[in-house]
């Protein structure tokens, strides 16, 4: 997985576990939301009910005192229409409101139902009323009592479908709960007076007539409202507000102060058969008077409810609001910390990345992102930018030393050649196997490198001897090849060009003298032999004892050395004579022969060359010169030399062998 | 590859090589002539480690021998084998006093 694919799906994963508790939280504010709005709802409905059955209550007793004619006729109806109107109003409201709340109340149909129900009974009931309004008889009178127990059922039925819908939006607010029972206790005290308010009217018009009955449903209507009012002053425990609790504190005041003695003075009149002290008409406006009063009360209740019902549906709005803002600000967040994320730390990272691995791959050419960061990026992008320098750096290098390579390879090819060259110059410098006068001689000659510091060569003088030298200059390679050619040319002139009688050691003297101080010094063996005699002679300068094979295969060391020529100005040399028969062989060899060592640094050694030479001695020179090669390479273990070797083998023939070249 | 030591004013040079070749020759060269070269006049070298000299190392050797001048004398102790008979096949015992032993130099060179 990509490190975006991870940034990106943390960043998303954190932004979507924030956005759903947000949201969360912005359910519950919705459903509290709806909650206030539902209760508001339902307690407006209520409300509407409430004093749809209050003012009903007032057009009972208003129908019922005009049914018993206790009210003149033409005020009277006057205010009866008044008051129906304003059930209607109420009602209609009561209508408007729940169908107006269909959406956030349930089972809104069954109260709907019953509230038309309810209205349609009224309007039957007002019509049959108003029939007996008109009517100049006593049958007003009669349909009285009909008309309050109808009336009255049909107020009870308001309040229960009042308290059906309360018991389905039933508040968890202490207060609201308070409130609410408040309001429906205080309907039941409205209820009771609002009856006697009639009955008692009633009663009082027509004392003598009262019946026990009658009495006592006023009786009970007044204890039930001093229930009520009970019931009432049980609710005040509950912290509620000072308006509403000084106005319950205020009517229940007013009723106990003024309008219980009198119910009760009056009633105890009735009961007693004594005159009242008032009549119907004042009775009835003094419990109107109560009756407003109570309904003050009632919307102060009322008003404390819908305050308190708004500020709850305002806070749950203000908090629906704060939350959803707070989704959108969080939702912004994400998008703003994906958008960072992406632009901050994904993209630079994927394009040093890009650039990384076309820098593995060697590609040079990139152009890197250019970061002015302090961030780990940033660092990372200076890091790449000197990788990138240090990779040109070395690619440049590279080239520099390939072209470096390339010449050096050119230039040791062409040394090689040249080398090449001068080794098959020096190799004809050397004389092939040859005879003269009498003398066979053959080399062998084997450079530690392509040209060697050793040389030899046999030259025939007029004279009718032969001179020979072998020269080994000190180190080998290119150096000592030169010097050795320029010996080889000298000692050759020399030899040539030497006055008769000029001894062998003069030679040597001469060259040692005249050697510059600057070349590297060199050890020779320089001889010459008489074809006329037996005799040969040699000078030993620092050269290896050459040996003298006998015909007969015996074995000499000649000499036991001498300075090396060019080492120390003045150096004296002497010249050695010995015998040399015919089938005598002197045997000249560079140390580079017994100093060769085996893979242990072993040297090969004078005895071990005194012991081949002895063991082949019967054998033609070129024979031996093979063996010894061949000895030399199996001791070598290979084909390669530390030092020039060469040797130089020269045989006086037997006489009867005629005296010209072999090879 | 030299190592030195101080004997009542003999410089003592050890050669701390089985072999004085062409590779060792140079260093050889010039390990000796800054021995020279810091005043040195009476060396005595001990050879008695040395297997094999060649002719670069003979060359170095004279070299030495040579950079010393008339003044001063560089005595060769503990030539053996192959070392010593190349003194003798090179005549360079005639130049070089040769000693069996370092003791025996120094006493020479401080006689």
């Amino acid at each position: 997985m990509k490190i975006r694919h991870i940034l990106l799906i943390l960043t998303a994963f954190l932004g979507a576990a924030l956005l759903v508790a947000v949201a969360f939280q912005i359910r519950d504010e919705l459903l509290g939301y709806q909650t206030a709005e539902r209760m508001a709802a339902s307690n407006t409905v209520r409300e509407r009910l409430l004093l749809g059955t209050a003012a009903l209550a007032s057009e009972r007793s208003q129908t019922y005192v005009l049914l018993i004619g206790q009210r003149s006729e033409a005020s009277g109806v006057l205010e009866l229409r008044d008051m129906r109107r304003q059930v209607d109003d109420l009602l209609n409201a009561a209508e408007r409101e729940i169908t107006a709340t269909q959406a956030s109340l349930s089972n809104t149909g069954s109260s709907l139902a019953t509230v038309s129900r309810i209205r349609r009974e009224i309007g039957t009931l007002r019509q049959q009323a108003d029939e007996f309004l008109g009517a100049e008889d006593a049958r007003g009178e009669q349909f009285a009592p009909r008309w309050f127990q109808e009336a009255t059922r049909l107020v009870g039925e308001l309040q229960s479908s009042r308290m059906t819908i309360l018991q389905r939006e039933r508040p968890l607010d202490p207060v609201l709960r308070t409130e609410a029972n408040l309001r429906a206790f205080g309907a039941i005290l409205s209820e009771n007076i609002a009856r006697n308010q009639a009955l008692m009217s009633r009663a009082l018009g027509s004392p003598s007539v009262v019946g026990g009955l009658e009495t006592d449903v006023i009786s009970q209507n007044a204890g039930r409202a001093e229930l009520a009012w009970e019931l009432i002053d049980g609710q005040l425990a509950v912290p509620l507000s000072e308006s509403v609790k000084g106005s319950v504190l205020k009517t229940h005041e007013s009723y106990s102060a003024t309008f219980a003695p009198l119910q009760r003075s009056l009633l105890a009149a009735l009961l007693g058969k004594v005159a009242p002290a008032i009549g119907p008409e004042e009775w009835y406006d003094v419990a109107g008077r109560e009756l407003s009063n109570i309904a003050l009360m009632q919307q102060e209740i009322l008003r404390s409810t819908r305050e308190r019902l708004e500020s709850e549906l305002s806070r749950a709005r203000r908090s629906v609001a704060l939350w959803s803002a707070l989704l959108l600000l969080g939702a912004a967040a994400v998008l703003a910390s994906i958008l960072v994320v992406r632009l901050r730390v994904v993209r630079p990272l994927e394009n040093l990345s890009q650039a990384m691995l076309r820098l593995a791959d060697n590609d040079l050419e990139i152009s890197l992102p250019r970061l002015a960061r302090a961030d780990e990026i940033g660092e990372m992008s200076d890091a790449l930018r000197v990788f990138k320098a240090n990779a040109i750096q070395r690619r440049r290098t590279q080239n520099e030393k390939q072209v470096l390579h390339a010449r050096l390879r050119e230039a040791y090819g062409q040394l090689q050649k040249d080398l090449e060259a001068a080794a098959v110059i020096q190799q004809t410098m050397l004389p092939p196997s040859a005879r003269i006068d009498g003398i066979e001689y053959h080399g062998l000659f084997r450079p530690s490198s392509l040209i060697a510091g050793d040389t030899y060569n046999v030259v025939r003088r007029t004279d009718g001897t032969v001179g020979f030298f072998q020269v080994d200059v000190a180190g080998h390679g290119a150096a000592a090849a030169l010097v050795s050619v320029a010996c080889h040319h000298a000692l050759s002139q020399t030899i040539l060009t030497r006055t008769q009688g000029t001894p062998l050691e003069a030679i040597a003297v001469q060259i040692n003298e005249e050697w510059p101080e600057d070349l590297p010094y060199f050890t020779m063996i320089l001889g010459e032999i008489d074809s006329r005699s037996q005799r040969a002679s040699i000078v030993q300068a620092g050269h290896p004892s050459p040996l003298v094979i006998r015909a007969d295969g015996s074995i000499e060391m000649i000499g036991e050395g001498g300075f090396p020529v060019g080492m120390l100005p003045f150096a004296s040399y002497e010249r050695l004579e010995f015998d040399l028969g015919p089938g005598d062989r002197l045997f000249i060899y560079s140390d580079g022969l017994v100093e060769a060592e085996d893979q242990d640094g072993e040297q090969f050694s004078e005895t071990r060359l005194r012991n081949l030479v002895r063991d082949t001695a019967a054998a033609p020179s070129p024979v031996l010169l093979g063996r010894l090669d061949d000895a030399l390479r199996n001791w070598r273990g290979s084909e390669t030399l530390d030092d020039d070797l060469s040797v130089l083998m020269l045989e006086r023939l037997p006489e009867r062998i005629p005296a010209n070249a072999v090879d | 590859m030299l190592s030195t030591d101080l004997r009542e004013n003999v410089l003592v040079v050890r050669v701390e090589e089985k072999r004085i070749d062409a590779s060792k020759a140079p260093a050889f060269k010039d390990e000796m002539t800054r021995c020279i070269e810091a005043g040195q006049n009476q060396i005595v070298l001990d050879l008695s480690q040395v297997d094999f000299i060649d002719s670069s190392g003979l060359g170095a050797l004279v070299t030495c021998l040579k950079r010393l001048g008339p003044k001063g004398s560089l005595a060769v102790a503990g030539a053996t084998g192959a070392v010593s008979r190349l003194f003798t096949l090179t005549r360079m015992d005639r130049v070089f006093a040769l000693h069996p032993n370092v003791d025996a130099a120094v006493e020479q060179l401080s006689a």
